[in-house]
């Protein structure tokens, strides 16, 4: 008795360690970026730092809008390249695809979601880029490069979460729409993906997520350039760009000017993340 | 019904062969169009701008040596042209130059390759000589830095020994003298080692430029005990190569001691050695003010030449500095513009 009682304790306190971890992790992210990045925004002003068009951190400016434009941009290319995509994928995959098909497409999906992003990076910019560059204005590092790229790179979110969106819709609702005399598209485009689409727009949201977060393969083909772009074949620089760029030699209120680029791009995911939770609640309400 | 399934797998097999057309059609378009734009004529497009981020040393010495500054905030920044791409990789940057037939970037002569091409400034090509004898004239200074002053220069026989803490000049004391005076005995004879002949041939191998004038060469007196002990080198990946080579060759002069080298950047390099948690510091740029008003020095290592670099099927072989200043700071955009071009045009007819 004593000795399962103790087993009990022991296996509780594992669970709860564990459990711990993660909540104290990003406790310590919020505790360190906040700290180390309000100062830094109270010194440059609050309205400096957010709408301030320039960013040369050598002369003390250190406006950041026309990196939170062009991460807004770059995230949008991504969702209008990715998520139609996605989605018809994913209807595909779970409705029209024969097994044989399928087999095919799940494994490549699978795989598209675990290659590195710096492969990504090196895709875009030995394939991509000079494609861009030849047929089409600019120098090919550009806005639309990494949109391009990020739309492939969030494909795999999209695909899966709303696939598992799809399937999860009982059965009954697509025989009912078939007895009713509906053809099978009919029956998919009317009443399935209606009945799935808060767990569709939960995988939209969870591209947008990922295409703000990433950096290394945005930074490999965006071109940088600290500017609003005018068109979609000038250069952009996001804000994680913004940070990973100048980390390396960074030093006083620069050093801090970066990392309040990570508060303000930590507010950007945390809204996001309410987003998510907002649809996934209306979705189970309904 | 089996006619039915006949059917659905006539139609998804030419469905698949349709699509795998479409993929053919679009990939030959792409090179045919790729065909034709090599074609195009470079001199009225646009140069492509490609430079490091604001911050990074080479950067910084670019800027400077070619007289691309200006005041702001009271403070001296570059006019590198805000619509440059920016890059933070050496590599990345290589890759870009080589397949953009205009642009125009600039790399550390030590990571130069054949896949780019280094251009002639005012009829100099970069070379180690060139650098050394300072006839090219864009170069740049690596640091070693320490939060204590240390002369590279004093010698184990005492001579240059003015300090009375330096194991130099108490050889007996070092055996009772305190872990902190080992330690400093230690860098110093490191320094002592970077600074030699042997420590300034292995700089020059690796495509660096020397900063010692007249090294002399590295020895131990015979009645002097060879130092032992533990340091941490931390700081520049541009430094860091050649500080790899520099450490095993002096470990195998001094069997008794390790080296241990952390490659991050220059920033994390100088705030490891304030904090205590590496001994020496690698880095390509010049202090700031606060960290030398925060103890730090800097040893000068090595000299390193910034090659400017243009894709290899560029048809110049040479600027003047002069253009390449008004390439970087937008004042020219065309290759027309330049006078090198239209010389070397005319020359063509």
């Amino acid at each position: 008795m004593r000795s399962s009682h103790a087993k009990e304790t022991f296996a509780r306190i594992c669970f709860t360690l564990a459990a711990a971890l993660s909540i104290v992790a990003v406790a310590l992210i919020c505790i360190f970026l906040f700290a180390n990045g309000i100062p830094a925004m109270a010194e440059i002003g609050l309205p400096e730092f957010l709408l301030g068009h320039t960013w040369k951190p050598s002369g003390d400016e250190f406006g950041i809008f026309p990196m939170i434009i062009g991460s807004i941009y770059v995230t949008a290319g991504a969702i209008i390249i990715g998520v139609p995509t996605g989605i018809l994928t994913a209807i595909f995959l779970s409705r029209f695809a024969s097994s044989g098909v399928a087999r095919l497409l799940r494994p490549g999906i699978e795989l598209l979601a675990g290659i590195p992003s710096v492969v990504y990076g090196f895709f875009a910019l030995m394939v991509i880029v000079p494609i861009i560059r030849t047929t089409l204005p600019g120098n090919g590092l550009s806005l639309l490069a990494a949109a391009l790229i990020l739309g492939i790179m969030i494909l795999p979110t999209i695909i899966t979460v709303s696939k598992n969106a799809l399937d999860a819709v009982p059965k009954s609702y697509y025989e009912s729409a078939l007895a009713l005399g509906a053809t099978h598209e009919r029956a998919v485009f009317r009443v399935m993906v209606p009945a799935a689409f808060s767990g569709i727009m939960a995988a939209v949201v969870l591209g947008i997520g990922r295409a703000l977060g990433e950096t290394m393969a945005v930074v490999m083909v965006a071109g940088n350039q600290p500017l609003i772009p005018e068109s979609i074949f000038d250069g952009v620089r996001t804000l994680t760009a913004n940070i990973v760029l100048e980390m390396g030699y960074a030093a006083d209120l620069h050093r801090e000017a970066l990392i309040a680029t990570g508060v303000v791009l930590f507010v950007f995911i945390m809204l996001i993340s309410l987003l998510f939770a907002a649809i996934k609640k209306r979705g189970q309400n309904s | 019904m089996c006619k039915q399934r006949m059917c659905s797998r006539i139609s998804q097999a030419s469905a698949r062969l349709f699509g795998l057309a479409l993929l053919v059609a679009a990939s030959l378009a792409c090179v045919t169009l790729s065909a034709c734009a090599h074609t195009s004529d470079l001199s009225s497009e646009q140069i492509s701008v490609y430079s490091r981020e604001d911050g990074s040393g080479t950067r910084g010495a670019f800027a400077e040596l070619l007289g691309l500054e200006t005041e702001m905030n009271g403070k001296t920044v570059d006019t590198i042209t805000p619509r440059a791409v920016v890059t933070n990789s050496t590599a990345v940057m290589m890759t870009s130059v080589a397949s953009d037939p205009a642009a125009i970037g600039y790399i550390s002569y030590g990571s130069l390759n054949d896949m780019v091409k280094a251009l002639e400034i005012d009829g100099v090509s970069p070379t180690s000589e060139s650098i050394k004898d300072k006839s090219y004239p864009i170069f740049r200074a690596f640091s070693l830095v320490t939060n204590e002053p240390v002369d590279p220069a004093a010698d184990s026989d005492g001579e240059g020994g003015s300090h009375p803490t330096t194991a130099a000049d108490a050889p007996d004391a070092a055996d009772t003298s305190e872990p902190a005076d080992d330690k400093r005995a230690l860098i110093q004879d490191f320094m002592r080692f970077v600074a030699s002949q042997q420590g300034q041939g292995i700089i020059e191998e690796n495509r660096f430029v020397g900063s010692v004038e007249d090294p002399q060469t590295y020895t131990h007196a015979s009645n002097q005990a060879k130092p032992a002990g533990k340091l941490v080198i931390a700081g520049s990946s541009s430094v860091a190569g050649v500080m790899e080579k520099l450490a095993e060759a002096y470990e195998q002069e001094n069997p008794d001691v390790s080296l241990e080298i952390q490659q991050s950047d220059s920033t994390t390099g100088i705030a490891m050695v304030e904090a205590g948690t590496c001994d020496i510091g690698m880095t390509s740029r010049n202090l700031t003010e606060t960290e030398t008003a925060s103890g730090m020095f800097a040893t000068p290592l090595a000299f390193d030449g910034i090659a400017v670099i243009v894709s290899p099927t560029f048809p110049l072989d040479g600027l003047t500095s002069q253009e390449v200043r008004d390439i970087f700071s937008a004042e020219t955009t065309t290759f027309s513009e330049l006078p090198s071009w239209s010389q070397a045009e005319t020359k063509e007819d």
